[in-house]
């Protein structure tokens, strides 16, 4: 890379070693910003040079961005990349690397901005011609609450305009629940966030949670690579997800990707991003949710069945360089399953279980790959998220792709803390899921009734 | 001499709202000390605010857990800062990512040089990010007897700034003899 020589990787767990993984393929130096925690951790063992940044809590360490930029010039680095989470979406970041002469890998500060107040985003969207989900603007009070929800009908989602990737979202399924509700969501917006602005969205029982990979250069060209179908979800935290969306028809599965890539267009977004689309099963209409502005977790069901290596992808556009591929270029070919494991205890009301693993005997074969951070002694600390991996299965189709996950989960062998692996192993057996007869509620209503049948 | 609670708090509140980050009060018997985070301006206390924490995070705990892990942690650090190093020498480490500097202005004396007899509260050097200067403080009495870094070097959190051969351990020793 022309500009690119050295790369400061502003992350942790799996996602560092993933980029530090794209640098040594695109012969760029890699730098790890560590907290104390992390400074035995996989990425420090495998970038070029280690540097500490700071405690373990990620407010005093990852959270800083007057840190992360310091880090970054101190080290002679010519660009961030800041991975997922922590600094990604915030415009401080990527706007003191502009003022400091380095390149931020992802989006422009104006994009963050753009999709990051979500409110914001729904307006935008909305004047594309883009359906958005029937809602409101900002909600002030309690009796503008009432009037919306007169409006739109029960149920309803709050949420939280700063929130985002599940976060800030709360349930009102009756007109009684909306005063505590209500109350509550403003207050946890305010701690959480630093900004109480809620607003409500008509909350769709029946739906899919289809989302569309884009990627843009510089030069304007923008393409989508497919979709993903992210259904799985528990607490509106995505579990399990697969490209392309199985059972949806190809005239439907074009219009969401056009509308993704209109978005991206008209809003004069760069690098990557994923447009994310609640698709109603009743109505077979799909509305535009919000957009990530960054590599996503579940990145490599993409990777898998396109053949791009979509961080390698991120940082030649960083580097000003023009997709490597047209539209026309874009070939997807088969399916591809994610499980994210996460060291919780399910039968605990999913417990996060840090400790040190004992065992770590990731499963190997014909269309597995397992992107990790973990090793055989590796202490996982209370600090941070609970994912310690991602297993992907690919196969010519989508039973193959999930034959392929349960034999892997059956070879996955972890000692020395609780992971969900069991749990992954329960659903993958459930008839419904191998039929794709699930909506973003399904996890949810399969747990209650397994834990009913526990206790009977 | 003495503070009544109103003047402490007005003292606080004058901290919080200036860019300093210590404040050393001395009357009489009565010594006071108010320290800011270490590597915070209001700027970026700011920024801490806004920021949400890790969003793949499962359940945030309450806001007072928050504060107390806080609290508990500031001590580890504080304890951890000066570590024992070879026989009866102690290292003060760098609290922050960021420049070390040895002297408070280019034109002005450094801080202490090697040799210097230091006290708890005495300002060792600074460490600058991103235009925010911090002092960092000995925590321990004695001799300054190697200067690690050079000035205008980064400094790593935890890295080894200073090794200083503790005053009481000198004087035990001197005792004895």
């Amino acid at each position: 890379m022309n500009n690119i020589s050295r790369v400061l990787v502003a992350n942790r767990g799996e996602i560092a070693v993933r980029i530090i993984k794209a640098c040594k393929d695109l012969g760029i130096e890699s730098v790890a910003a560590v907290s104390e925690a992390d400074k035995d951790s996989m990425a420090a063992r495998m970038a070029n040079r280690v540097i500490c940044i700071g405690p373990p809590r990620p407010s005093e360490s990852y959270l800083r961005p007057d840190t992360i930029l310091c880090a970054a010039l101190g080290t002679g680095s010519d660009a961030i990349h800041p991975g997922y989470g922590f600094l990604a979406e915030q415009p401080e970041l990527a706007e003191s690397c502009r003022k400091n002469n380095l390149i931020f890998i992802g989006p422009t500060p104006e994009n963050l901005k753009q999709m990051g107040n979500k409110l914001l985003a729904r307006r935008m969207v909305k004047r594309y011609s883009i359906p958005i989900i029937p809602g409101s603007e900002k909600v002030a009070n309690l009796r503008e609450a009432y009037r919306i929800l007169e409006k739109i009908g029960l149920p309803v989602l709050i949420k939280a305009a700063a929130g985002g990737g599940g976060r800030g979202i709360k349930i009102v399924n009756s007109f009684d629940e909306l005063k505590i509700t209500f109350e509550t969501a403003a207050a946890e917006a305010r701690t959480a966030f630093g900004d109480e602005t809620l607003y409500i969205e008509r909350f769709f029982p029946n739906a899919r949670h289809i989302e569309v990979q884009v990627a843009a250069d510089h030069f304007g060209d923008v393409i989508h690579l497919g979709e993903r179908d992210c259904s799985l979800q528990r607490r509106y935290q995505k579990i399990i997800e697969e490209a392309p969306a199985p059972s949806i028809s190809n005239e439907l599965r074009g219009k969401i990707r056009k509308a993704g890539v209109k978005i991206a267009k008209n809003m004069k977004y760069e690098n990557l991003g994923t447009v994310e689309f609640i698709l109603d099963q009743d109505s077979n209409q799909f509305f535009f949710l919000e957009m990530n502005t960054r590599i996503q977790v579940e990145h490599p069901v993409t990777e898998v069945i396109s053949g791009i290596d979509l961080v390698r992808e991120q940082i030649r556009i960083a580097a000003n360089y023009p997709l490597s591929l047209s539209q026309g270029d874009l070939k997807l070919t088969g399916h591809a399953v994610e499980c994210r494991i996460n060291a919780e205890y399910s039968e605990a009301r999913f417990q996060p279980c840090p400790g040190r693993i004992t065992e770590w005997a990731p499963p190997k074969g014909d269309g597995i790959r397992v992107d990790s951070h973990c090793y055989p002694g590796y202490l996982i600390t209370p600090y941070y998220d609970s994912l310690i991996s991602k297993v992907i299965t690919s196969g010519g189709d989508r039973l193959q792709a999930i034959e392929r996950m349960q034999y892997a989960l059956q070879n996955f062998f972890v000692k020395g803390v609780e992971t969900t692996i069991p749990f992954l192993r329960f659903i993958l057996n459930q008839s419904d899921y191998r039929r794709g007869r699930v909506n973003t509620c399904w996890i949810e209503k399969v747990l209650g009734q397994h834990s009913a049948n526990n206790t009977r | 001499m003495s503070l009544t609670e109103d003047e402490v708090i007005q003292i606080f509140k004058f901290i919080e709202d200036s860019n300093f980050d210590e404040f050393n009060l001395t009357m009489g018997d009565l010594k006071l000390v108010i320290r800011k985070r270490s590597g915070s301006s209001p700027n970026n206390e700011e920024h801490v605010v806004k920021l949400p924490t890790e969003p793949i995070m499962i359940e945030e705990p309450a806001i007072e857990t928050k504060e107390r892990n806080y609290e508990i942690k500031g001590q580890k650090i504080e304890e951890k800062a000066i570590e024992t190093f070879g026989e009866g020498f102690v290292t003060i480490k760098s609290p922050m990512l960021g420049t070390f500097y040895r002297r408070p202005d280019p034109s002005a004396p450094p801080y202490v040089e090697v040799g210097s007899l230091v006290e708890e509260n005495d300002t060792v050097c600074l460490i600058e990010i991103m235009k925010v200067f911090n002092a960092v403080k000995a925590e321990v009495k004695g001799y300054i007897d190697k200067i690690f870094p050079e000035s205008g070097q980064l400094v790593e959190y935890g890295q080894p700034l200073f090794l200083v051969r503790p005053y009481d351990r000198i004087e035990k020793k001197e005792m004895r003899a």
